[in-house]
């Protein structure tokens, strides 16, 4: 079973700073929604509309938009399609990696309700359980002109400051985990300390922190069995 | 995953590592993986690591009606869907004694070849991209887009088009579809002069992909590789030849073939191939007129259709192999087991793992594009 979206707790959005500093603001978004670059990692069925979005046909490049192989510099998260239980977790361990601002987009049925295989055993059915989702772009599959349709509103949503599913990861983070251990057991781990980063994004909301967090610290394996698994010491002894 | 996290790892002094290639790569294709172990650049050993696009299809037939499952089979390769469609509903028609009008198996023999044009384009483009020529991978992926259109117009579907049911296909043609298909043929024809100076005829492909992932005859019998892989190591087999289905036996065309076994005699293979399917396209333009009468041979209420039953193996030749299908009906409303022998399973798992060994790093993009192996239709 998983939890009910509605107990997450609402982001309040506050504005403060002096005006100067919010103009400041507008213009750093204006400028990050026209150049965003998109992992290249093709979950599903999806991605083969990719290829004619981006390449001379349609051209996705004239909008700002263009692929990248790394997630530490990528900015958009493209979920091409279903994604099976071995294919989330490598989805969420790569989203943690991604720097902040991220956006995730959903394209495709699949990602939103299971799509055609709503009775697989082996696909996750929605993908907003799982990690924060800024945009769905349904269809099956949906055409090159509706991917940069979709993008299209993305960027305007960047743009007017409303594309910040990513702090809602930090916010929510209890919410995130507790349905990410429901499918992966509850010693699942990621390597990516995302508490201290809630703090150092200073994004601790009420959600952060809760009984499925608490059960992270409980499995955190002490430095010595990670070293006997190993087989060498990690940390020299000071002297 | 901070760098002051983590310190430095005392390692005894090798030249030899493990590497994740995959799923998350450029040069990898679709969401899959092969666990490497190189010294220095010389891969020592490959793993095959699948399982990321795996959806359980063949259970998943197993609880739906015959007719729905039309809608399922075409997502099992995703770059070339129509064979799948085919041969599901080839096995279906045999259970249950359909007899599929003529002009049908003429229709179907269209949208097979316009299926492997638009494959193979993709394809190339691909393969280009791992050699790092990227303007091939925009042609391709271009040109591709306008057959696309073609499966648009006659089959309502840009990629899966979902076009045939057991006992026929689903429309006519719409009106003055021949006249464009035509053109559109003939529009890729002129374009074959570039791609060959751009890329067939270039001397950083050729350079990279001569001797690269060579294979010789009796290895590819072996580990059961089929279609054009196995035409370019000199073996002249194909499915729609030495055992043929549709109308296969009425249309005149040769079967490529090229005799080294390596990456750049199965790029040339598909290469000629092309030009194939351009010709049987030809004839079906030319014949196609002529040929009147139903398209669908009628069926039961779809709803509540119970296939006889018994047991059936068909098989076709798809682009990237051959491609099989094991039907069992118990005489019910859903098939009692689907079983579906793909050619990719074979060429991406166990020749991949072999061919990469003693290969360098760079080059194990090349061999996978070369094999043209399709990761949705590994995993299933």
């Amino acid at each position: 079973m998983v939890m009910s979206r509605l107990q997450k707790i609402p982001v309040v959005e506050e504005k403060k700073g002096n005006p100067l500093a919010r103009v400041f603001d507008d213009l750093v978004r204006f400028c990050r929604s026209r150049s965003l670059f998109i992992l290249h990692y093709c979950t599903g069925c999806g991605a083969i509309e990719l290829p004619p979005a981006m390449t001379s046909r349609f051209d996705m490049e004239r909008l700002g938009i263009q692929p990248m192989v790394s997630p530490r510099q990528a900015d958009i998260l493209l979920i091409t399609g279903y994604v099976s239980i071995k294919t989330l977790k490598r989805v969420i361990l790569t989203y943690e990696q991604m720097g902040s601002p991220k956006y995730v987009v959903g394209i495709c049925s699949c990602t939103v309700n299971g799509g055609m295989y709503w009775q697989s055993y082996a696909t996750a059915k929605k993908l907003d359980e799982y990690m924060p989702v800024d945009l769905y772009i349904a269809g099956c599959m949906p055409r090159p002109e509706a991917v940069i349709s979709g993008l299209q509103k993305l960027m305007d949503r960047i743009k007017n400051g409303e594309a910040d599913s990513w702090q809602d990861y930090y916010r929510n983070y209890d919410y995130y985990l507790g349905n990410q251990q429901k499918l992966f057991g509850e010693d699942w781990q990621t390597p990516t300390d995302i508490i201290t980063e809630a703090k150092h994004y200073e994004l601790m909301g009420e959600g952060t922190l809760g009984q499925h967090t608490r059960l992270l610290e409980q499995h955190q394996q002490p430095l010595e069995a990670l070293e006997m698994r190993l087989g060498h010491k990690l940390k020299e002894p000071v002297e | 995953m901070r760098p002051e996290n983590y310190e430095a790892q005392r390692q005894p002094p090798s030249n030899e590592y493990e590497l994740n290639f995959g799923p998350n790569h450029p040069g990898i294709e679709g969401n899959y993986a092969l666990k490497v172990k190189l010294h220095g650049d010389i891969v020592l050993e490959a793993k095959a690591d699948g399982g990321y696009l795996h959806r359980g299809f063949e259970k998943l037939m197993e609880q739906r009606l015959w007719i729905q499952n039309i809608a399922l089979v075409p997502r099992i390769c995703v770059p070339d869907p129509s064979p799948m469609e085919l041969c599901y509903s080839m096995a279906v028609e045999e259970l249950c004694g359909l007899k599929v009008p003529q002009r049908a198996q003429w229709l179907r023999v269209m949208q097979l070849e316009l299926s492997r044009i638009a494959a193979h384009l993709f394809t190339f483009g691909g393969h280009a991209a791992t050699t790092g020529m990227y303007s091939t991978m925009y042609w391709g992926v271009a040109d591709r887009d306008l057959l696309l259109d073609l499966f648009e117009e006659f089959t309502g579907g840009r990629v899966y088009s979902i076009y045939n049911i057991p006992g026929g296909v689903r429309r006519e043609l719409p009106e003055g579809f021949l006249q464009r298909l035509t053109e559109t043929l003939d529009y890729i024809e002129s374009r074959l002069p570039d791609y060959d100076n751009l890329f067939f005829k270039n001397q950083v492909f050729v350079k990279r992909a001569k001797g690269t992932g060579v294979m010789s005859r009796e290895q590819a019998l072996e580990w059961g590789v089929t279609g054009p892989n196995l035409r370019a190591t000199g073996l002249a087999f194909d499915v729609r030849r030495d055992d043929p289905y549709l109308v296969y036996d009425q249309l005149a065309f040769d079967i490529p073939v090229e005799e080294s076994g390596d990456a750049w005699a199965r790029t040339l293979v598909r290469r000629k191939e092309l030009m194939e399917s351009i010709r049987i396209l030809r004839q079906v333009v030319e014949i196609l007129p002529d040929i009147h009468g139903p398209i669908r041979a009628p069926i039961p209420n779809p709803l509540a259709w119970n296939v006889p039953a018994g047991e059936t193996y068909t098989r076709v030749e798809s682009s990237k192999g051959e491609l099989c299908y094991y039907v069992v009906s118990n005489g019910g409303p859903k098939p009692y087991r689907v079983h579906v022998r793909g050619p990719s399973s074979m060429h991406a798992v166990q020749v991949l793992e072999k061919m990469s060994v003693g290969s360098r790093i760079e080059d194990i993009a090349q061999t996978m594009f070369s094999l043209d192996a399709c990761p949705p239709e590994v995993d299933r």
